[in-house]
């Protein structure tokens, strides 16, 4: 599984949910390829599930996979609210 | 032998590839991921080289331009070309910026561990500015490379702590937590400028409660945000030199088509630079954190200005706009006290000039924030026009280029300032006491800890 976070320069904020979402696969014992992006380089991304923030959502271009939209991408428990069912789905 | 290891580890981007090696390493991540990220690290710095390299190439015959075109010596502020030049013209200040920059990151945890300021600087390209600067410095003065590595990551780390604390409490009031800190060596300028802010603005109309028209949203796009503005900076002084003038300079090209092709490609520049970055920060942070966690429990990252845009997108706005207009204001200050004009920082207007609006939203509202941005304009201006002939740059054959960070002005002038009082061996290590010892005073009043648990 490929996990890509988006941010609008791709080391900023994007690089923080990055780390936090592989600390939570970590507690799950799970495995999944991340990557954090920028917004320009997303179009055309070959990738199981996107993860940015609330602000992007109308300048996100169109992908072929889900998206998960975080109102705060530094509260790591929202974004395990978010992520956890879509690693368990 | 010994030449070949000492010349391997102080190639910068080899030794930042050395430290995210260890920070995975200490991770005990796979050999493919360590290879991955050793790699990546190098790569990306070498990219980001690349990147200066263009920049720098398109801004050669600009500066020639605009001398022409309005009579005076224009100079670009730009940071990492200074570094990055001076490192070229000067192995000494390349090896010994290396060396500053790996022990100033071990000096850094240190303080960190011991004192209670517990931030751990992860910003590298700002890490880089400043080592690179604090070379300069003690090379500038004559010290031994012995000395000016020993003073050099002792200054460098202090300045990871003191001043990530200094814009703590805002970056609170901004994140409603201390989980990240502020990793950038403009703080004394924005926290000034958002400081000026609060006088004039009202905390409570907050910028994010208007909407920002949507043409103007494209401006996010930094390759949009900086052809624009750069495009039409080339057009003006073309323009003002003359196409005879431009002529000699283009080749028989057009002079529109040039100003275009110009912009452009310093853009372009930008954003292979930016590239390089994104791929060496992508690695070396997550690296860096591996190292962090393990050494100081209870450790605050203090990272780049692009972590904070999401929390106030109207700011980051309004703060790169007033901060063009507070940069126009401050050439044409500089015009009136100096032969040098610092000419707009596009990159800093968009990442710092944003960050001061934010900040300056934080304490004073939607008119905090764009008073916050012109004030943070001059501060982007002025001092670079003041600082510029206290270091001559030229002296090491690089023109057109200046130094623009505000804490590295600071540090560097404080660094002139100790020399000149011969104090600068008893001052620093004190400093480095003063710090800790902190720590042991007041071991009840731990900063900001108890909301970020």
């Amino acid at each position: 599984m490929k996990i890509v976070t988006v941010c609008g320069m791709g080391f900023g904020t994007s690089l923080m949910v990055k780390m936090s979402i592989d600390d939570i696969l970590k507690e799950l014992g799970k495995q999944a390829d991340t990557q954090a992006m920028d917004m320009g380089s997303v179009k055309g991304l070959d990738a199981d599930l996107f993860v940015t923030s609330k602000e992007m959502e109308s300048s996100f271009p169109e992908v072929d996979a889900p998206v998960i939209y975080l109102d705060n991408m530094t509260n790591k428990a929202e974004i395990k609210e978010k992520v956890i069912p879509f690693l368990n789905r | 032998m010994l030449d070949f290891l000492i010349q391997l580890i102080t190639t910068p981007a080899v030794m930042l590839g050395l430290v995210a090696l260890v920070g995975l390493l200490i991770q005990r991540k796979n050999a493919a991921d360590v290879t991955k990220g050793t790699l990546k690290t190098i790569l990306g710095v070498l990219i980001l080289t690349a990147g200066s390299g263009v920049i720098v190439q398109y801004l050669e015959p600009f500066a020639t331009i605009f001398t022409q075109g309005f009579q005076l010596t224009g100079v670009v502020p730009f940071d990492e070309a200074v570094i990055g030049a001076l490192s070229e013209k000067v192995p000494e200040i390349a090896r010994n910026g290396s060396l500053i920059l790996a022990l100033g990151f071990v000096t850094n945890i240190i303080l960190a561990r011991f004192s209670p300021y517990k931030y751990i600087f992860l910003t590298g390209h700002m890490l880089w500015i400043m080592s690179g600067a604090l070379a300069w410095a003690f090379y500038d003065l004559g010290y031994s490379t012995v000395q000016a590595v020993l003073w050099g990551s002792m200054i460098q780390g202090l300045a990871c702590v003191l001043f990530p604390a200094l814009a703590q409490p805002i970056m609170r009031k901004i994140t409603g937590s201390s989980e990240i800190g502020y990793g950038h060596f403009t703080t004394a300028g924005v926290v000034l400028s958002a400081g000026v802010g609060k006088l004039v603005g009202n905390p409570k109309k907050s910028s994010e409660d208007m909407k920002m028209p949507k043409s103007l949203e494209f401006f996010k796009d930094t390759a949009v945000s900086i052809s624009f503005v750069m495009v039409l900076i080339y057009l003006i002084s073309v323009l003002m030199a003359g196409p005879e003038f431009m002529k000699t300079i283009s080749n028989g090209q057009n002079w529109i088509v040039f100003a275009i092709v110009q912009g452009l490609g310093f853009t372009a520049g930008v954003l292979i630079l930016l590239q390089g970055v994104r791929m060496f920060l992508g690695e070396i942070v997550p690296a860096f954190r591996g190292i962090a966690q393990k050494l100081v429990p209870g450790a605050t990252p203090a990272l780049d200005c692009p972590v904070v845009f999401a929390f106030a997108p109207n700011a980051l706005i309004i703060g790169f706009l007033s901060s063009i207009v507070g940069m126009v204001i401050g050439m044409l200050v500089s015009r009136t006290f100096g032969e040098i004009v610092p000419l707009p920082s596009i990159i800093g207007g968009f990442f710092t000039g944003g960050i001061a609006g934010i900040f300056g939203n934080a304490l004073g509202g939607r008119r905090g924030a764009i008073v916050s941005g012109v004030i943070y304009g001059l501060v982007l201006t002025i001092p670079v026009a003041l600082f510029f002939p206290l270091y001559g740059l030229e002296t090491y054959g690089v023109t057109g280029i200046a130094l623009l960070l505000s804490d590295a002005l600071i540090v560097l002038s404080g660094v002139k300032l100790l020399d000149s009082l011969h104090i600068l061996p008893i001052a620093v290590p004190l400093a480095i006491v003063a710090v800790i010892a902190l720590g042991w005073i007041r071991p009840n009043k731990k900063q900001g800890k108890s909301e970020s648990v």
